[in-house]
């Protein structure tokens, strides 16, 4: 069972990675998921989060992630807007990061909440393939580097997904994870 | 309406139905609860049907020939609105005299 | 079956979709507001051969849906929390009509205090407005219940309708792979609507739900019983048929790991799951825990409870309901009516207000209280659980003057 708990701002599609995740290990590694959205007040620009956990018999827990295996930080600037992305974190978590900058990157590690750190500008790998700063499939690429899924599978789920726009939003799930790296 | 009173609404072979319905329409017949009548004088009237539109039950019905004003006695409950509303003061309520 | 995917509401459509409404009219309210739109997008592009009726509020809704449901045709509605509290007076109307609607409850709380998140308390209120009442564990719940709600509201000797409850968020919005019938073989369980009731026909005329005398009243209340006691059975017969065709056989009451245990949960809804989770943790510890589900509420299958329960000493009941000012909370006062002279001592738990989670780690404490209470180390329990620190005091300001 690997729990995962992701980090965004209202309009970055945070809700809809953990959907799309989800998609990515029930169908296309058959595997099993649950998503918890922790809607608060829906609008753009405030703080999102969303719970998933992955396993490969069917999940029984229907609640929130309180103690994460991995991170995703899909706004590097989060942490200046009071919230903590170390809550719960055990010093192996693993934090999958957004961000371009290298202050940012020592400003998480010496959170010391976190093991792995991996980092990809996915707003970047967004803007470049979809002309848009949407970086929630980007992030799931760069999520598929930690090996918690396939990046085939997360393909395909980006795919199914996006309709008109699933191209797009592949190259740029495929574009991020090609160019995650190991802070 | 009346000639479904006449005929069965269900089937010969009995159905039941559960919950609040009527199928049978005893309480009909509203002109039975006239204690006044609307009574037309047809040398004020002029047509317009002003009381017909204005009928909370429907039940006047104004031609350009012969009587101007019909009312349906089965269901005029006598409410006068019609008298209120006439432009030409052509209708008056009178006290009922128990002919439906 | 191959699986796909759908959030709680998607699972709700999609059940809809395959029942063939001929009228639509449903207000969106949050978190209920996919289920109405993704109706309207399936009217639009076909989807749905259906009339959707845009209406300016749930009591408009119901009220077209008791309308169009008496010309004849499976009509389909969802509401939420103050939606369904406005639709009240309506439910009461359908249900005495005898008019078999389906209809999801995306459940979430009441107001005041504002809030958008889930618990049990909105379609709690409706438990005597004469609606069957189902509450799911799963988004697959979702639809397996919903299919088979048709068919059990809609069968003769029941003709009364279905709320089908799914949790606010917890699963409207969470994402699950979910095996679903095709079209063909839902259509072919589910059927097309006959009316088999009271209905609008201008060539056969009746006068529908005009005052009715207290000479019958009483009479056309116990018709309504009668109903009631018909679907306990009718829901166990469509539930085996729907475990025949579709391999999975929905239930009234699920039971899980009671055969020895000394203590067990009594839950509803997402939170079980967790729950579960729980006992298995406490089972590898030694710890005898138990877990009953209960999944049909309306009508309450207080015997399979009874006998589900009857050997295990202490029992606690998980209310997402405050039930202010009664005896016990709605599932809890039930319960406990249904353990009389049972001999287990019944309790009761309050949490999972206003979407505040349920964890492993919550269900974990209440066990442990259950576990004392059992050991002879505690009298009774604290009721109402994970609640901060000073309740009173969670406002304070400074007195000006």
């Amino acid at each position: 069972m690997v729990k995962l708990k992701f980090y965004g701002i209202g309009g970055q599609g945070a809700v809809t990675a953990a959907k799309v995740l989800s998609e990515a290990v029930s169908l296309f590694e058959g595997r099993y998921a649950i998503t918890v959205p922790a809607y608060g007040h829906e609008r753009r620009g405030a703080p999102v989060f969303a719970h998933i956990i992955v396993d490969d018999e069917p999940v029984l827990l229907n609640c929130y992630v309180y103690d994460p295996d991995i991170v995703v930080v899909m706004d590097e600037g989060i942490i200046d807007k009071k919230v903590d992305v170390t809550e719960g974190c055990t010093g192996s978590t693993v934090l999958v990061l957004n961000s371009g900058s290298e202050d940012y990157v020592s400003r998480y590690r010496q959170l010391g909440a976190f093991g792995d750190i991996y980092v990809c500008d996915a707003t970047a790998a967004a803007e470049r393939n979809m002309g848009l700063s949407i970086p929630n499939s980007a992030m799931l690429g760069a999520l598929a580097k930690t090996g918690l899924v396939s990046i085939e599978a997360v393909e395909k789920a980006v795919a199914d997904s996006f309709g008109k726009v699933g191209e797009v939003n592949v190259n740029a799930a495929r574009d991020a994870y090609e160019h995650t790296r190991k802070a | 309406m009346s000639t479904q009173r006449e005929t069965p609404t269900s089937t010969p072979a009995k159905r039941r139905i559960l919950g609040p319905c009527s199928v049978v329409f005893t309480a009909a017949n509203t002109g039975s609860w006239r204690l006044e009548r609307p009574q037309l004088d047809e040398s004020k009237c002029i047509r317009c049907g002003t009381c017909a539109r204005s009928c909370p039950t429907d039940c006047i019905t104004v031609s350009r020939d012969g009587c101007p004003v019909v009312f349906d006695w089965y269901y005029c409950k006598g409410c006068g609105i019609c008298v209120n509303e006439c432009p030409k003061n052509a209708l008056s309520l009178v006290k009922e005299r128990g002919e439906h | 079956m191959p699986f796909r995917m759908f959030d709680g509401n998607g699972a709700a459509v999609e059940a809809i979709r395959m029942a063939r409404p001929g009228v639509i009219a449903a207000y969106p309210i949050t978190p209920q507001s996919s289920i109405a739109e993704k109706l309207s997008d399936c009217v639009a592009n076909g989807q749905i051969d259906a009339e959707y009726i845009r209406v300016e509020s749930e009591h408009s809704a119901m009220s077209v849906c008791v309308g169009a449901c008496l010309t004849g045709v499976r009509v389909a509605t969802a509401t939420s929390s103050v939606g369904l509290a406005l639709m009240h007076e309506v439910c009461g109307v359908t249900s005495g009509c005898r008019l078999p609607v389906v209809m999801p409850v995306v459940n979430r709380s009441l107001v005041a205090p504002w809030s958008l998140w889930c618990d049990h308390q909105d379609t709690m209120a409706e438990r005597d407005t004469g609606w069957l009442q189902f509450y799911c564990g799963t988004v697959q719940e979702v639809l397996d219940l919903t299919l088979c709600a048709y068919r059990i509201s809609e069968h003769q000797d029941v003709l009364t309708p279905s709320m089908v409850c799914l949790d606010g968020f917890f699963l409207s919005h969470s994402m699950q792979k979910v095996s679903a019938p095709t079209d063909e073989e839902a259509w072919d369980f589910v059927g097309p609507y006959v009316r088999r009731n009271m209905y609008i026909d201008p060539t056969d005329v009746m006068f529908v739900n005009d005052l009715c005398p207290t000479s019958e009243y009483t009479e056309m209340r116990y018709q309504q019983k009668v109903g009631f006691e018909r679907a306990a059975d009718v829901a166990r017969e469509v539930f085996d048929e729907y475990g025949r065709r579709f391999g999975r056989r929905p239930c009234t009451v699920e039971k899980y790991l009671l055969d020895d245990a000394d203590i067990a949960l009594v839950t509803m809804g997402s939170m079980s799951g967790t729950a579960k989770f729980a006992v298995n943790e406490l089972r590898r510890q030694g710890v005898k825990a138990g877990l009953l589900r209960i999944c049909m509420f309306r009508p309450f299958p207080a015997g399979e409870i009874r006998e589900a329960l009857k050997n295990v000493p202490v029992v606690g009941v998980v209310d997402r309901s405050a039930g202010l000012g009664a005896a016990q909370p709605p599932a809890a006062t039930e319960v406990s009516a249904a353990l009389r002279g049972a001999g287990c001592r019944v309790f009761s738990f309050v949490g999972g207000l206003a979407g505040r989670d349920i964890s492993d780690g919550a269900f974990k404490g209440l066990y442990s209280e259950l576990l004392d209470v059992f050991e002879g180390q505690a009298q009774s329990v604290n009721t109402w659980f994970d609640l901060k620190g000073d309740p009173m005091a969670l406002r304070e300001v400074d007195i000006i003057c």
